[in-house]
């Protein structure tokens, strides 16, 4: 091996050395030939002559030692590439079309696939993510798979639990730092307790100092750890901040660690992935009351075990706790055991998955178009090859020219593709899609890449050689003399014609998911929200229960502040929520109507809110029956509800809600209580998770009957609402310098983002479908064109016997609409069957929406006709004479 | 040997069966040459000049051997075919 290395070498860089001695060995053996003659008694010269017809040329002698040296077919091959080259520069059109066209289908998949590894199939930057995994309560009755769970619950998981090796639960909330010598400002932050082991489960390695220790929970050394983000932004990005104490939620704690810059905690689409303070939990989680669901659990498996196993498992444990507990025998507690991976995506895979489909349909349309050229080129290039075949090249040596060919453009179209994709990514993550931003940082990678360039140099080499696979078919005599006509076999034709339906079908489903898209899109623009988002401000703080104020003094300074905040100019309402539409997190709970026994148990679901007085009116939800809160439904007065019509019409269908009685959860001065309340007013529906679903339906409590921390302010204003930010800001410096003023946001804001996953599927199933005509379009002239020219003999036959220009233009036509008829068809075919799969996305339209379909069909047959129309008008209009003379 | 002499020893040994020409000669024995059968260094010739003379290498002797047994295998199993057609 090394000894032909050592050839290889001598071939590339001691070239000259070599043809003198081969020059050098083959003067001497003539030489000596000569001698040996003359030594047999030949004359001098006869021995020349006779030498010289032995050795039949030094040229061609030398060409074929040449053959067999190491290093030949590298010769060869440079010929081949500069001969290719020489050939694309000629074709500039055809070179640049198929380029392009090959590289945007790379692009395109190399981008969507980037996002879809990313999200999807990348293991979660956590140690053996396979091992991690979710633990629900499922409340089958009401269809709550994925609830929270109780304290207690936790404690026997753990106890009972052989298949997990650690269990960590996590309860999401926000955390206050107050301002003190190093921090000036008041500032409230995402944070969440967590059990000791969370951080360390997770396998998540801080970047500065440790992560909890056992001793560092409910009432022992008060420890937090930061996120990066945090650290900088508040303290500066201080080296160290390891041990020192900061004031935060009232209390001292020390830092214990920082996280890494790259941490994101990616566990369930609700949990947020930016929590910037993590402590372990400050009370004793499995004390909690039993029936407060508000924990998230996760574990890790051992090594080894399935999410299947692991979920049986859960299933007994959790009918060891309905025997064991009465309140979970009651609300018929199951559990359910999700692997983490699968979980947090939940809501973009299907999405992902569409588009995923929809950038391998229009690489298809590419590789459809790029073959098309390609075979018309070799259809041109016959003659060439076969003149090439009768000179002596070999069938090998054709095909590596052919091979070498499809190389480099399929190197050429990578590059460009590469280009391409890395553009159409950032553009794409520009638009910053939150189930995106979770993820991190999306790049394109050599995976990605690397399947996307085979796949399309597979489909582009299959038809770069396909005139060799031919050649053996040929008659080389008749291909030489043959004038060019009559040129292609019924094969092509059928390939052809296979190529355009199957271009036609890929791009027709497209165009009717864009069109399914955009009237999503349309449909989701006119939802009712519930409330009116134009000219809100809202804006969170935290209710001032502290150690040092009573309960009646932080209720009345909520009053007193709520009123100042209606003094300020322009301001037409002013009103609090607990948690606010459109935004994390959600408080739901069961309640009872009246004249429902409780062995029901919580059978009935219902998410909850804590408003003010004027909440109603800032937000412009529509009071539909009775009245809104005001200042008489105090703490300790009579009980009241608001509910919404959802809830009044599916309890007491047919009647008024008002007056009747209805038991939930509230939240007092002494804990977490049932209270039965009387309904006063009933409200539209506020669509609080997504635009296009209505999950729950609606209990609106008195704030001071059930007082919630923090609360969420809307203000509605005659002037822009953010002009409102400093004048507030100020008055609350003044009024309570204690207290944060966090996430100020109009809540315009709020619905955009709600409206955002929809319009990126949109935009981008738009661009799909747009390019996806446009390659259609050009697809089908081009092979119409070419089929045309290949016919003008047989169409100046035509005239001349009597055809006029419109009986040819149609015939063309027909022919190019009947394929493209077929194309849709099975484009037709092929949405029905996967239109349910989807049908997830759309909303507010049936999955087989007409309007769609029917613009998809007229779109798409316009492109078709256009494509069409000038091969046929060409043909049409063509001289007779000239076509049949033409070579 | 040099290359012209191989071609003469050819032909003498068989008896004028096998002329070998020089346009199949030089390939073949840069072929085998660049295989490692046969090496291949100057010397001086009877004329005086330079002249590349080959040798079997201890890797083309065993080369040999297997061609050669090959062969035989072939051959005999040839002949016993058509002995055996009748």
């Amino acid at each position: 091996m090394f000894r032909r290395l050592g050839h290889l070498f001598d071939y590339i860089f001691r070239r000259r050395r070599l043809e003198r001695e081969l020059d050098e060995e083959l003067n001497s053996s003539f030489e000596i030939m000569v001698n040996r003659l003359i030594r047999q008694g030949v004359p001098a010269a006869e021995a020349r002559r006779r030498a010289r017809l032995d050795f039949e040329g030094t040229d061609f002698v030398k060409d074929r030692v040449r053959d067999q040296m190491t290093g030949a077919t590298l010769d060869t091959w440079f010929q081949d590439v500069r001969y290719a080259t020489r050939g694309f520069w000629k074709r500039p059109s055809f070179t640049a079309i198929a380029v392009l066209t090959l590289a945007l289908g790379i692009g395109v998949n190399a981008a969507i696939f980037s996002v879809v590894y990313a999200v999807l199939l990348k293991p979660l930057p956590y140690e053996r993510p396979d091992q991690l995994a979710m633990i629900w309560s499922d409340f089958e009755t009401i269809a709550a798979h994925r609830a929270p769970t109780a304290g207690p619950i936790v404690g026997e998981i753990e106890h009972r639990t052989r298949l997990f090796q650690e269990i960590s639960a996590m309860q999401t909330g926000t955390g206050t730092f107050q301002a003190s010598a190093g921090e000036p400002d008041v500032e409230q932050v995402k944070s969440v307790q967590v059990s000791p082991n969370f951080l360390s489960l997770l396998g998540v390695h801080p970047a500065l100092g440790r992560t909890f220790t056992f001793d560092e929970q409910a009432g022992g050394r008060p420890a937090i750890v930061l996120s990066d983000s945090v650290w900088r932004r508040r303290f500066g990005a201080d080296p160290n901040i390891v041990g020192k104490a900061v004031r935060f939620n009232g209390g001292s704690f020390t830092v214990v660690g920082v996280l890494p810059e790259d941490f994101r905690l990616r566990l369930a689409v609700e949990i947020p992935w930016d929590i910037e303070v993590f402590q372990p939990f400050q009370y004793n989680i499995y004390q909690a009351p039993r029936s407060q669901y508000y924990l998230r659990v996760l574990g890790r498996m051992n090594p080894g075990v399935r999410v299947e196993q692991a979920q049986q498992e859960m299933t007994r444990i959790a009918a060891e706790i309905r025997g064991g507990y009465a309140q979970y025998q009651k609300d018929n507690l199951k559990l359910n055991v999700v692997g983490m991976q699968a979980d947090g995506a939940r809501d973009i895979r299907t999405t992902l998955i569409a588009l995923f489909a929809g950038a391998g349909f229009v690489m298809l349309i590419c590789c459809v178009n790029v073959a098309n050229l390609l075979l018309a080129r070799a259809q041109g290039r016959r003659k060439e090859i076969s003149l090439r075949s009768a000179l002596g090249a070999s069938r090998a040596r054709i095909l590596r020219q052919l091979l070498t060919e499809g190389l480099i453009l399929c190197l050429a179209a990578g590059i460009a593709g590469l280009g391409l994709g890395w553009a159409a990514l950032h553009g794409l993550l520009r638009l910053q899609p939150q189930a995106l931003v979770r993820v991190g940082v999306i790049d394109l990678n050599w995976p990605v890449l690397g399947f996307v360039a085979a796949v399309s140099m597979a489909s582009v080499l299959l038809f770069a050689l396909a005139p060799a696979i031919e050649l053996a078919r040929w008659d080389l005599s008749t291909t030489l003399r043959e004038s060019g006509r009559g040129s292609h076999t019924s094969l092509r034709r059928g390939v052809r014609a296979i190529l355009i339906v199957s271009e036609i079908a890929a791009g027709f489903i497209l165009v009717i998911g864009a069109g399914l898209m955009i009237r999503t899109f349309e449909k989701i623009q006119q939802v009712r929200p519930g409330f009116d988002a134009q000219g809100v401000l809202t804006f969170s703080m935290n209710v001032p229960f502290a150690r040092n104020r009573s309960y009646a003094e932080a209720l009345t300074f909520m009053r007193d502040w709520r009123s100042q905040l209606a003094t300020l100019p322009g301001v037409v309402a002013v009103g609090a929520i607990s948690h606010l539409p459109l935004d994390n997190p959600v408080w739901y709970s069961p309640f009872r109507p009246e004249g429902v026994s409780d062995n029901r148990g919580s059978a009935f679901l219902a998410d909850h809110y804590a408003i003010t007085p004027g909440f109603l009116s800032a937000m412009g939800t529509r009071l539909l029956e009775g009245r809104d809160f005001g200042n008489q439904d105090q703490a300790g007065g009579q009980q009241v509800a608001i509910v919404d019509d959802w809830l009044a019409s599916s309890m007491w269908p047919g009647q008024s809600a008002i007056g009747k009685r209805i038991e939930s959860e509230h939240f007092t001065e002494t804990g977490i209580v049932p209270v039965w309340a009387e309904i006063v007013g009933v409200v539209e529906h506020v669509r609080t998770h997504e635009l296009s679903k209505k999950l729950r339906p609606e209990i609106f409590l008195p704030f001071e009957q059930s007082a919630r921390t923090p609360m969420v302010y809307a203000v509605r204003s005659r002037v822009d609402p953010l002009s409102l930010t400093a004048p507030i800001r100020e008055m609350l410096r003044k009024a309570a310098p204690a207290i944060p003023l966090a996430k100020v946001r109009p809540m315009t804001a709020y619905l955009d983002s709600a409206k955002a996953p929809v319009n990126f599927t949109a935009l981008l199933a738009g661009i799909f479908g747009a390019l996806a005509l446009l390659l259609a379009g050009v697809g089908i002239y081009g092979v119409v064109q070419y089929s045309v020219s290949t016919r003008m003999h047989e169409m100046g036959v035509r005239m001349a016997l009597g055809a006029r220009g419109s009986d040819l233009k149609r015939m063309i036509l027909k022919e190019g609409l009947i394929l493209t008829t077929i194309g849709m068809m099975l484009g037709m075919g092929g949405a029905f069957a996967v239109s349910r799969e989807f049908s997830g996305l759309t909303y507010g339209i049936k999955p087989v929406d007409p309007v769609s379909y029917g613009a998809a069909i007229v779109v798409t047959f316009a492109a078709a006709l256009i494509g069409c129309w000038r091969p046929a008008w060409r043909a049409a209009t063509a001289n007779p004479v000239d076509a049949i003379r033409l070579e | 040997m040099h290359g012209v002499g191989i071609a003469e020893r050819i032909g003498q040994v068989t008896r004028g069966a096998f002329t070998v020409k020089p346009g199949s000669l030089f390939p073949a024995l840069r072929r085998l040459e660049q295989r490692g059968s046969i090496a291949g260094e100057w010397a001086a010739s009877e004329n005086n000049r330079r002249a590349r003379y080959y040798k079997l290498t201890r890797a083309g002797r065993k080369q040999l051997v297997e061609e050669k047994t090959h062969w035989r295998r072939m051959t005999s199993a040839m002949n016993w075919m058509l002995e055996s057609e009748g």
